[in-house]
């Protein structure tokens, strides 16, 4: 029975979002209201579970759960609650909640709903898992997993072409943030010995001195205003509006940006208090608000409008963090809430125009409150929420800001011009919420609006109503509604060193409450006489001139050039050079060490030299240098003489007792043969003279010789470094434990293969999975493989035989060579059962004696290409089914399989289990699972080598589209054969 | 070999004659490989080595094993079966192919109407 302890509460609030988008992700295209429904019920679920965690931590307590998982570095998956991440975690679930109903009703039924609601709560759940992470490595990836999914939510409509690069836009600087803020962390987490968030706090003192303070701070404040949108990194922001508003109303409000400010707060207790902290945030702050709010102004998009709006706000938070004043950090905290409250509101009554009118230009709309006054009513409010007008929550955070704007005793230029500037930017922001509000609500009834404006429905009203009603209680009754909301969470951040505050709405006729005021008036004043010139202005001015996407593609642009050039520098698609570069690395690699310790045989006396064992290698020597010697103009015989060596080296192994290794390589050695010799035919032809007057280049001379060169050595240099290691006593080694518990642990006398699939059967799967890539790139490869011209057509003998076979009554080409090849086709076909029988028996005593999984795969392949020698491609795939494709995914599975099997009965992944089982007729018989696991391993290799052998195989039978006149002469059925 | 000094002499006799008249008759079809001019004349000798001196060797196997492990040993005839059905078909290949050829360099002579069917490598 599962304990209900704050822990697993903690993974339920993460997990629920992840579970939800899973299941959504499989809901059929259509089924809107059950996605919708789905997600909703997730949602709520999950912020009643986060609401239910608040008594944990609201006296200050921290709820933490950890899993290990790479202890020894340090990597822990750690959930921590505390106040701080309790607000953000609630604010995430609570707003995507809202979101969610609102979607319900703002997507259209074309769209593909559950497909949004997975991103939604995928996101969601990212979200949550960025606020609770108690590791900074953990933090780093929830952190990047909100910009990918963020991406897939903004380029929602991916056939927009705005919103493909918006979202691009947006991933690749809020990506980049966030390769810097993992470089950060990692620089944290050196200072502070350790990646774990409480222990990196306890080390605040260590890492404002350290030396490497500042480049930690650079880069995980990069991290941050990249993620949170602020100058000079704010420009995708307003990109990202191309999203489905719902998105918009959820990433730029509660979390996305939010989480860029979430991570300065985290952090605030460690880097925090320095003048390097101030300098940069403040300014980079203080720019943003003002910035922001100007841009604002000119906007005629009304999302655009609010984008702006949103970095200017998010400037505003930042630019209290940037204070090093506790009291602007709890001021921070709390405008982090407030604009979340009414900015999602504002989103979603745009949302709401947008829906009903069909249009978000601020010059077109006007009047829109008495078709849509509920909505109207609603969005004045949220609007004045965010213009800061007294007894909504905007007000209250907009007073601690003045307040401490003004407490920012500083004989410098900041510190006395601070005060108007935050002033100016308010006035501006008042401006433009005036704009907003009087545009679209008030005045004559609009002209040609796209649809005819009504209001809205209920319930999607709803959301809007909730935000608006907490904006408006918590302007209004703080002490009873936020405060201690806003204490955990603070106190989270400056534990004892929180200062006292009173979040109260009257606090005498001060200086703050003046400057509020007089943005006030200045904002409605402003927009009194220049409201009309405001809408015949085309673009910003003053930066206007400024355009981030310009830059951000100018950037981009030259990094693509960059990096094409550099491709076009040191790469090269031809295979002579890069082998050439593998074998001088290796080459080196060899002989660096010798060169540091020298070179020097070792000590053991070698065996006597068998005069047949010499002979035998001297034939193989021979052949191996025969066969590079000839490789130029006689490809055959230098495949030959390929085979000749390989046999020799079977006959080594032999010679040397060990039956397994010299059963394999006979094996691949026909294998690899009988494949090459398939694909000599496709080789272009090699002409003598390819230098006139047969006068070779130096150029080319000089290669060439370079290239004996780094052959010799490379041979050379193995053949020393084998004498070396022969020469000298065997070190203790592993195989030691593997020869003795091959037959008590894993069950079979046959070590190679107890180890292939039993010690090392993970390898063998890593191993396996690279040979059905290799299989399958091969295959990719040959279907789009156009031949040289000169070997387009077929072979002469075949020629001049489907010429006689035309020319002579009732003979159908290919007569001839089924004729001559009757009784050798009629041997080989005889002889397909018994290889097959082979094959099996192989299989099956591979566990105790010579063979095994991959040696019978081998095998049964054999006969498979026997069979296509003889008969040829069409006969044998009339008569046989050849699915190279399945037989190698049941392959991989079926051993997958068999390893997870082992975890039903608590052991690890691929444990093996062996017995003897008496079967009838056989008697007692070995069964191990690992039996299993190699039928997996067979049925892979049979699988690899029939598909490469098909792609070469349907070459031939491949119609060419060499001559494009006669239409009917391409059958493309039989390309897909 | 480690269990050779456990034949009987008689056995080892036998075993002996046996694998060395097989290593003579493969040894001599090598030879003919060698020696003989024509390719339909060289075809033969290797079957010499493959049936006779394949059939030598594999009895002398049976009787040794048979012998040392005191009961029948007779798998070897599998490998005496698959010798048997394998070789003839790389002959036969070989055979016809070049059959095939001599005809086709026949027919063309004959016929000035072919072109020329030799390869020129």
């Amino acid at each position: 029975m599962l304990k209900v302890t704050s822990e697993s509460l903690l993974w339920l609030m993460l997990a629920l979002p992840f579970l939800g988008s899973l299941l959504s992700s499989i809901l059929p295209a259509r089924k809107r209201n059950t996605a919708g429904i789905l997600a909703g019920v997730v949602m709520l679920l999950a912020s009643v579970v986060a609401i239910g965690l608040y008594s944990s931590i609201s006296e200050g307590s921290v709820v933490r759960s950890r899993i290990p998982w790479l202890p020894s570095l340090g990597l822990e998956i750690v959930l921590r609650l505390d106040g701080l991440s309790w607000l953000f975690a609630a604010l995430v679930l609570v707003v995507g909640f809202l979101v969610v109903v609102y979607s319900r009703y703002y997507m259209s039924p074309e769209d593909p709903v559950p497909r949004f609601f997975a991103y939604l709560l995928a996101f969601a759940g990212s979200m949550v898992g960025l606020v609770l992470s108690g590791n900074l490595i953990q933090l780093v990836f929830f952190w990047e997993l909100t910009s990918l999914f963020s991406f897939l939510l903004i380029g929602y409509w991916y056939h927009n072409e705005r919103a493909r690069s918006g979202a691009r836009m947006a991933l690749i600087v809020t990506a980049t943030g966030g390769l810097c803020l993992l470089a950060g962390v990692m620089l944290l987490g050196k200072i502070a010995g350790s990646y774990d968030l409480d222990a990196v706090f306890l080390a605040a003192d260590r890492i404002r001195q350290s030396e490497l303070y500042l480049p930690a701070l650079g880069l995980i404040l990069i991290g941050a205003f990249t993620k949170s949108a602020q100058f000079p990194f704010h420009f995708w922001l307003p990109h990202a509006m191309a999203a489905p508003t719902p998105v918009s109303a959820y990433l730029h409000s509660a979390t996305l940006v939010k989480a860029g400010i979430f991570l300065l707060i985290r952090f605030w207790p460690v880097l925090a208090g320095t003048e390097a902290w101030f300098a940069t945030v403040t300014t980079v702050g203080l720019c943003t608000l003002i910035l922001g709010a100007w841009v604002a102004i000119f906007q005629q998009d009304l999302k655009g409008l609010l984008a702006y709006s949103t970095i200017s706000h998010l400037g505003l938070i930042t630019l209290l963090l940037g204070l090093n004043s506790p009291l602007a950090t709890v001021a921070a905290i709390f405008h982090t809430l407030n604009h979340a409250t009414f900015k999602a509101s504002l989103f979603m009554a745009v949302g709401i125009i947008d829906h009903e009118t069909g249009t978000r230009d601020i010059r077109k709309l006007s009047g829109l409150a008495r078709y849509m006054p509920i909505t109207a009513t609603l969005a004045v409010i949220a609007a004045g929420a965010m213009a800061g007008v007294p007894l909504l929550n905007g007000f209250l955070s907009k007073e601690m800001f003045l307040a401490e704007a003004l407490d920012l005793h500083r004989e410098s230029f900041a510190g006395r011009t601070l005060p108007f500037l935050a002033t100016l930017a308010l006035a501006f922001s008042v401006l433009y919420s005036v704009r907003f509000i009087h545009q679209s609500f008030f005045g004559p009834p609009p002209q040609d609006l796209p649809r005819e404006p009504q209001e809205a429905p209920r319930w999607m009203r709803m959301p809007i109503e909730v935000l608006v009603v907490a904006c408006l209680v918590v302007g209004m009754v703080p002490a009873l509604t936020v405060a201690p909301l806003l204490g955990a969470a603070a106190y989270s951040v400056l534990g004892p060193n929180t200062p006292s505050y009173s979040l109260a709405i009257w606090h005498g006729f001060n200086a703050p409450l003046v400057l509020s005021l007089l943005a006030l008036l200045l904002g409605a004043l402003g927009y009194v006489l220049f409201g009309k010139r405001l809408n015949r202005q085309d673009g910003t001015p003053l930066v206007g001139v400024f355009k981030g996407r310009r830059a951000f593609e100018t950037v981009l642009s030259l990094l693509i050039r960059g990096a094409r050039r550099t491709m076009e520098f040191v790469g090269t698609r031809r295979l002579q050079p890069q082998l050439r570069v593998l074998v001088l690395a290796a080459c080196f690699a060899g002989l660096l060490p010798f060169l540091r310790y020298g070179y020097q045989g070792g000590t053991k006396v070698g065996t006597p030299l068998d005069p047949a064992f010499a002979l035998i290698w001297l034939v193989g020597g021979i052949c191996a240098v025969a066969a590079a010697w000839t490789a130029k103009y006689h490809r055959f015989a230098a495949l030959i003489l390929m085979a000749g060596a390989g046999l020799v080296s079977c006959v080594s192994f032999v010679w040397l007792s060990s039956p397994d290794l010299a059963l394999t390589q006979l094996l691949v050695e026909t294998v690899t043969t009988l494949l090459l010799l398939l694909g000599l035919r496709w080789l272009p032809a090699r002409s003598r003279d390819l230098w006139p007057g047969s006068r070779t280049p130096w150029r080319v001379r000089f290669r060439r010789g370079g290239d004996v060169t780094l052959a010799l050595a490379a041979g050379s240099g193995i053949a020393l470094l084998s004498y070396a290691i022969m020469t000298r006593e065997m070190p203790n080694s592993i195989s030691r434990y593997f020869v003795e518990h091959s037959y008590p642990d894993g069950g079979g006398r046959n070590v190679v293969n107890v180890i292939l699939v039993d010690f090392r059967g993970f390898d063998t799967l890593g191993e396996m999975t690279v040979l059905a890539i290799v299989a399958l790139t091969v295959f990719a490869l040959l279907r789009r493989f156009r031949p040289a011209p000169e070997s387009v057509r077929s072979p002469e003998q075949q020629r001049l035989q489907d010429a006689s076979d035309d020319a002579r009554e009732g003979r159908e080409r290919g007569d001839t060579l089924a004729d001559y090849l009757l009784v050798p086709r009629t041997i080989m076909e005889w002889l397909f059962p018994a290889i097959i029988v082979l094959a099996f028996y192989l299989l099956m005593r591979g566990h105790d004696l010579p063979g095994g999984g991959f040696a019978a795969g081998v095998t049964m392949s054999i006969a498979l290409i026997l069979q296509y020698l003889a008969s040829g491609t069409r006969r044998v795939e009339d008569r046989l089914r050849v699915h190279p494709l399945r037989w190698m995914g049941s392959g991989l599975l079926l051993a997958v399989v068999t390893g997870l099997g082992a975890w039903w009965f608590d052991y690890p992944f691929l444990t093996s289990w062996f017995r003897y089982v008496d079967l009838p007729l056989l008697g007692e018989v070995p069964l191990a699972t690992a039996l299993l696991f190699d039928i997996g391993v067979f049925l892979l290799v049979i699988g690899a080598i029939a598909l490469i052998l098909v792609a070469i195989a349907h070459q031939s039978i491949r119609t060419t589209r060499r001559r494009p006149e006669p239409p009917l002469a391409v059958k493309s059925g039989e390309e897909e054969a | 070999m480690s269990g050779a000094p456990d034949l009987p002499g008689w056995a080892a006799l036998l075993v002996g004659i046996l694998v060395i008249a097989g290593a003579v008759m493969t040894l001599l079809g090598s030879i003919g490989l060698v020696r003989l001019g024509t390719f339909f004349e060289r075809i033969h000798p290797p079957t010499v080595g493959s049936s006779s001196g394949m059939a030598l060797i594999v009895l002398a196997s049976m009787i040794c094993f048979s012998v040392l492990r005191s009961r029948p040993a007779v798998h070897e005839i599998l490998i005496a079966i698959s010798v048997t059905m394998t070789t003839p078909v790389t002959f036969m290949l070989l055979a016809r192919a070049a059959l095939y050829r001599e005809r086709l360099e026949g027919q063309s002579t004959g016929d000035p109407g072919d072109e020329d069917p030799v390869h020129s490598d």
